[in-house]
């Protein structure tokens, strides 16, 4: 029976397999757009995601006490809901910047020849642990909320910097246009692309 | 499947997929030669359909190698990666041939041809399995040719393995259900075939532009380092 089950598992999984094969949408010139992404991701973590004082602004507790302090229950319960969803929606922003960042490695080595079958199967499962972990901080949130856990956000943040850093020099590694750091604030509007 | 190899000859395929053509002609000639001596209660069918069953289920594993060397062609990390991810995947499927036996003395373990077609049909869809999954996660795009033939042969032998694991354990009472599932999804991935090789439909060109000019280990390093910092920061986060 067992293996039965095991027969009946593999051809369902190659049936599944090809049905997402099917719907996958696969644009055959990615590679600029996948270095504009990834510096457009670095760029997002760098000047918006994990700035601490937007992240201090979106998990502020004096904005709570605030609202605790001189408002009535319904406002309470709204600003609540409201920031939960700010935080919720920050988190899967972040995720998503991640996962262009996978998808620009991904899009590099492929090409190369001397790529290291084990150095690879690490970083795909570290890859996979990250993008584990942001899901599991928006669950956190998702259930408990933005307040619960103040140094959850702040240590979400504190190694930002170094990250983008270490993102910039791999992006660096393509051409000449990217010889000028990435995701650093313009003078005054922002403009990091 | 005379139209598929007609569209071939029209457009010049035979060369460019020759694994796969080769399947079709030997399959087709197989069933041609076949009809001659047909009935269903046949015993002398039945012998040479199992005899003409084992060549066209070698060439099949062709399939899987014209995909494989059409898909990741321009690609040679890819293929790296797929072709080591293959090598341990056999490794795992021949220890297990040799161990499993052993440990199932006991039971009936006939060794029919029925269960020689599901163990190579479970072996060809772990191998087109990896091979999609290879394709997907370093996001390759492939053209219309090699999709369909992805496609149809994934589809009949998914459906082949499922069928004839149900026939090898449940017995003559599936066969009815089987002599039904498995035509209709060989005449499901004909039609993908014809479809998806009317004409030549070669894979996109792979952007040459992105290539890295810094050393892989270089670049390695440094796409680690940056998940280690993202990893310490969110293994921090996720503490309570």
């Amino acid at each position: 029976m067992i293996q039965l089950i095991l027969f009946l598992a593999v051809g369902a999984l190659l049936l599944s397999s090809l049905f997402l094969f099917a719907g996958r949408l696969v644009q055959p010139k990615a590679g600029e757009k996948e270095i504009f992404d990834a510096r457009r991701a670095l760029s997002s973590l760098r000047t918006e995601l994990l700035q601490p004082d937007i992240v201090a602004r979106i998990f502020a507790t004096e904005d709570l006490d605030y609202v605790n302090s001189s408002t009535s229950e319904e406002i309470r319960r709204m600003f609540l809901a409201e920031r939960k969803r700010v935080a919720l929606l920050w988190v899967r922003y972040l995720r998503r910047n991640i996962l262009s960042l996978r998808r620009f490695h991904l899009g590099s080595v492929r090409h190369h020849a001397q790529l290291r079958f084990r150095t690879e199967v690490t970083l795909a499962v570290e890859f996979a642990i990250l993008l584990f972990a942001c899901r599991a901080l928006e669950i956190i949130l998702w259930i408990r909320g933005p307040y619960v856990a103040p140094k959850i956000v702040r240590a979400a943040t504190a190694g930002a910097a170094r990250v983008c850093e270490i993102s910039e020099r791999s992006l660096g590694f393509f051409g000449p246009g990217s010889a000028t750091p990435l995701g650093k604030p313009s003078a005054g509007n922002h403009a990091t692309l | 499947m005379a139209i598929i190899l007609y569209r071939a000859f029209r457009a010049k395929l035979f060369g460019k997929y020759p694994f796969f053509y080769s399947y079709l002609a030997v399959v087709l000639v197989a069933g041609i030669l076949l009809g001659f001596v047909y009935h269903p209660n046949s015993a002398t069918y039945k012998k040479w359909y199992s005899v003409a069953n084992y060549p066209t289920m070698l060439l099949g594993c062709g399939i899987v190698l014209e995909i494989f060397n059409h898909a990741l062609q321009a690609y040679p990390g890819a293929s790296r990666f797929a072709r080591i991810s293959g090598y341990i995947v056999f490794g795992l499927v021949f220890c297990y041939a040799l161990v499993y036996p052993s440990l199932t003395a006991s039971s009936a373990h006939t060794g029919t041809a029925i269960e020689f077609e599901r163990d190579l049909r479970t072996v060809q869809a772990i191998f087109l399995f990896g091979l999609l999954a290879v394709i997907s996660y370093y996001r390759i795009a492939v053209g219309k040719n090699v999709k369909g033939i992805a496609m149809g042969y994934g589809l009949f032998i998914g459906t082949s393995l499922m069928s004839v694991a149900l026939r090898s354990y449940i017995g003559p009472s599936f066969y009815p259900a089987a002599s039904f599932v498995q035509p209709l999804s060989y005449v499901v991935c004909l039609c993908i075939w014809t479809y998806a090789l009317w004409s030549y439909q070669p894979n996109p060109a792979s952007d040459s532009t992105i290539r890295i000019e810094a050393d892989y280990e270089v670049f390695v390093a440094r796409t680690k380092e940056m998940l280690g910092a993202l990893r310490s920061q969110l293994g921090k986060a996720t503490r309570p």
